[in-house]
Parts: structure tokens; sequence; C-alpha cells
């Protein structure tokens, strides 16, 4: 779902950017208060890892093959969708600089896309679902940061008019719709193991009291 | 073959382009980019693909390397571009059976979709290839990229390199254990959640990874306002002539176009 250049055009993608760098200064707000100064090097890190799983090809039953996006993972065991914005706007930034996927011009808008809509659509899907059961609700925030932010870019392609609404909806949310699946599946795998090995990883829920507390 | 440490290896090279200040690598490929993304004329675009490939051969980086890379990226796009033959409204030029048919109107589209986007990633390959991943950073950092930020980025490309290694070991300990991500013969959902297994693996690798870090560098002196070290490189003569030529190009491109010589 990386929208390369030339899809969206001169005024549309500044505005894009515009929303990607508010989001940004969000972001490093949130990872100076809530992380302390060990935000950086943790957080830097953390991308280079998501940027390996990002590259680790998932064979799909069609016969092609997707990728993990990461997004409502992040969100989750950070508790927060700033996390997820933060994370996922450095690998997007170095995929585009380094590998070309994902446009230059369309940054702001793959951010907005994975990032913004990815992060906040799985943290919020998690948040309200968690209390019926914790694997559907991950499962289920998974599959939604994949599925909107899908359709986000149909609707941004649309309004670009690179492509035609109803048809994009239909691709791109089909597809992804499945992809989200796997998605999915996978990171209530992690999720999971993760809570089995280090359920210190997920204190940082109960941490905004705290820091108010202070 | 592809990957990160083969980019990066491009980018050692030495030639004149090599040794350009980034920030001028960086400014030029934007405007380029800036320019392909607003242009709608195909001769413009194929003007700055030669462009671009004549400065690819001069610093030295192969050909069929740049091509497989871009043939790597262009997928999504190339799709959506295609998809334009079918479904533009206007001149029908062919009818395939099934009426599904072909658009004069979708044919430019989509040819223009295509050009600008091929183009945009020539870029990409150009600027990744002639110029170190940290040199990249570091001028970024130069042009006004704030400190913090500049720091992430520049942390997290020093581990990059790491996890690749770190999958690649994951995924050989995997292979002597017979696992095979496409073998038919175990349940899907069991293949997947090895791959989810070995995902969340990787995900602890790079967290624990994260907080040696921070240790080892508040170790050394790391604080809240430490800043990243970016060298003090001045810009010379060649820099100049370098941005002017491309400056120069799009200016020329776009005045002929305005006076359509071109």
């Amino acid at each position: 779902m990386h929208v390369p250049d030339g899809l969206i055009l001169f005024p549309q993608y500044l505005v894009y950017y515009a929303i990607a760098i508010v989001v940004i200064f969000f972001a490093l707000r949130w990872a100076r208060n809530s992380l302390d100064e060990r935000a950086i090097p943790l957080l830097a890190v953390l991308s280079a890892g998501i940027f390996a799983i990002q590259a680790m090809n998932i064979p799909i039953p069609f016969g092609t093959s997707g990728h993990m996006m990461g997004a409502a993972l992040i969100a989750i065991i950070f508790a927060s969708p700033w996390a997820a914005v933060l994370v996922l706007s450095i690998v997007l930034i170095l995929q585009a600089v380094i590998f070309g996927d994902g446009g230059i011009t369309a940054l702001g808008v793959n951010i907005f896309n994975m990032g913004v809509v990815g992060g906040f659509v799985g943290f919020y899907v998690y948040k309200g679902l968690k209390n019926f059961n914790g694997k559907a609700a991950v499962f289920t925030a998974a599959w939604a940061s994949i599925f909107f932010a899908a359709i986000a870019a149909a609707f941004e392609l649309a309004m670009a008019g690179a492509f035609p609404l109803d048809l994009g909806l239909f691709y791109m949310g089909g597809f992804h719709a499945v992809i989200g699946l796997i998605e999915g599946a996978i990171t209530v795998v992690v999720v999971v193991a993760l809570q089995n090995v280090r359920p210190d990883l997920f204190s940082l829920e109960q941490k905004p009291s705290e820091v108010a507390s202070k | 073959m592809v990957n990160i440490s083969s980019i990066e290896m491009e980018s050692g090279k030495t030639s004149i382009l090599h040794s350009l200040d980034g920030r001028i690598k960086i400014i030029s490929s934007i405007l380029i980019i800036v320019y392909v993304v607003y242009t709608t004329d195909l001769i413009i675009l194929s003007i700055m693909e030669i462009y671009l490939l004549a400065l690819i051969l001069m610093s030295h980086i192969s050909l069929g390397y740049t091509l497989k890379r871009i043939a790597l990226i262009l997928p999504f796009g190339g799709v959506i571009a295609l998809l334009q033959l079918f479904i533009r409204e206007g001149t029908v030029i062919y009818t395939l059976p099934m009426g599904i048919t072909l658009t004069q109107q979708g044919l430019d589209f989509g040819l223009l979709l295509l050009f600008r986007i091929v183009v945009c990633i020539t870029a990409v390959v150009f600027l990744s290839s002639v110029t170190p991943m940290q040199d990249l950073i570091n001028s970024a950092r130069k042009l006004g990229v704030p400190r913090e930020f500049s720091m992430l980025l520049s942390l997290t490309l020093r581990y990059l390199f790491f996890f690749y290694e770190e999958l690649k070991k994951i995924r050989n300990a995997q292979k002597t254990r017979c696992f095979d991500i496409r073998n038919r013969r175990t349940t899907y959902m069991w293949r997947l959640k090895k791959v989810g297994e070995t995902i969340g693996m990787m995900f602890l690798r790079s967290y624990e990874q994260g907080e040696k870090v921070y240790f080892s560098m508040l170790s050394r002196g790391y604080s809240d306002n430490s800043n990243l070290y970016a060298g003090d490189k001045k810009l010379n003569i060649k820099d100049f002539i370098f941005i002017s030529i491309t400056l120069s190009l799009i200016i020329g491109l776009e005045t002929s176009h305005y006076f359509s010589i071109v």
C-alpha cells in the first residue's frame, strides 16, 4: 500500500505533508513525556527491528505474498497510537529514501495512512474491545488497522483523480481485508508470546496515572 | 541481489558524483522529483530519465542493478497505471472479448503515470546509490531536520544492518530444522504461527537491544540534550556546478515546454 510518487499531485501532497509533520511533532512529545530520555535509543532500535520484520515476505494462500505492517502491534504494546505513528514514520521515511518504496512526495500520504490511520484505528479498536476478549481485540485491531489504511489510500487516490473510488474501494479494500487477516493472526501470536515472556513491556498501560501523580 | 547491504556497497564507490555534498544531492533529487510529479509531458519525462541514467552511469553504478531496483518497486504503481487503460472513459481504441474496452485517454494517462513513477524511482535509486545512508541523515540534519528526529533516523539506520543479519540467522536456524514457510504439507495456520513467533522474537530482540543501547549510551554520557555530530563540510565549486546544471535543465525544459518547443 506504499503510494508511489506521481499519483498524488502538487497542492494535495503538501496537505498530507503538513498533517504528517504536525503528527510527528505530537508523537515526539508523547515519546519525551512517557518514555523519558530512553525514548530515542529505544524507539530507534525498535524501528530498525520493525523495518527488518517488514522485509519478511509471508505467503498468502492465493499465491502472492505480503508483509507485516506492525502499526497495531506497536500501538498495543506501548499503549499509545503515537508510538505507532513515530515508528512507522521512521520506517516509511527510510523505505522511501533508501529503497524508493513509497514516493518522496507521497511520504506524507503514506505516513498518514499507515502511521496515523493504522496506529489510531489499531489502538482504539483494541481499547474498545479488550474488555470483551483480549485475543479477539488484538486480532480485530490489527485487521482494522490494515483495512482502514487501505480504505484511506483508496479515498486519497480518488481525490487525486488517479483511481476511481468504487474500484479503489473494491480492489484495495478487498485485497487488504485478506492481508489484514494475516496481520491479525500474526499480531495475536506476537502479543501472546510477549505477554508470556516479557509482561513488563505492557506496563506502560498503567503509566499515565503514575506520570500524572508525579 | 538487491538488499540493504548491496545498496550501501554501491554508495561506497568513488566517482565525482559520490564526492558531491549530500545536501546538494538531496536538494537536486527532490527538485527533480517535484518537477517530474508536476509535468505532464512525456518527452520531458524521458529527458529527465535519460539525465538520471547518465548520472548513474557516470557514477560507475551498473545499469542492470539500477533496472533491477526499479523493477522491484514498480508493481503497485505499475498496476494502477495499467488499469487506467480499462477504467478511463473516452475514445475506444480496441475492444477485447467480453466487452472490455481500451481507451485513448486511458492509454495517455496510464503512460503518464508509468513514466512519472519510473523517473521518480530512478531519482531515489540514484540518490541512495551515490550517497551513503549516514551521510543522507547528516545532510538532512544540516538542512534543518530537527535534532531529535535526525537522531532517531540515524540510530535506526545503524541498527538496520544488525537486524537484517539477525533475521537471516533466525531463518537459517529454522532451515536447519527443516522449516519451510511454503511447505504445504503443514497447515497454513501452523506456518503462520511460526512466522508470528519469529516476528515476536525479532520484536523482543530489537526491544532488548534498544534497552541495551540506551544503557551503553547513558554510560558514555548520553543525555536528553546530546547532539549528533554531523561533521563540518563546506560546499565547493563542484557542488554548485552540479546543482546549477540540474536546475538549468529543469528551467530549460519548462520554458521550452511553455513556448511549446518540446
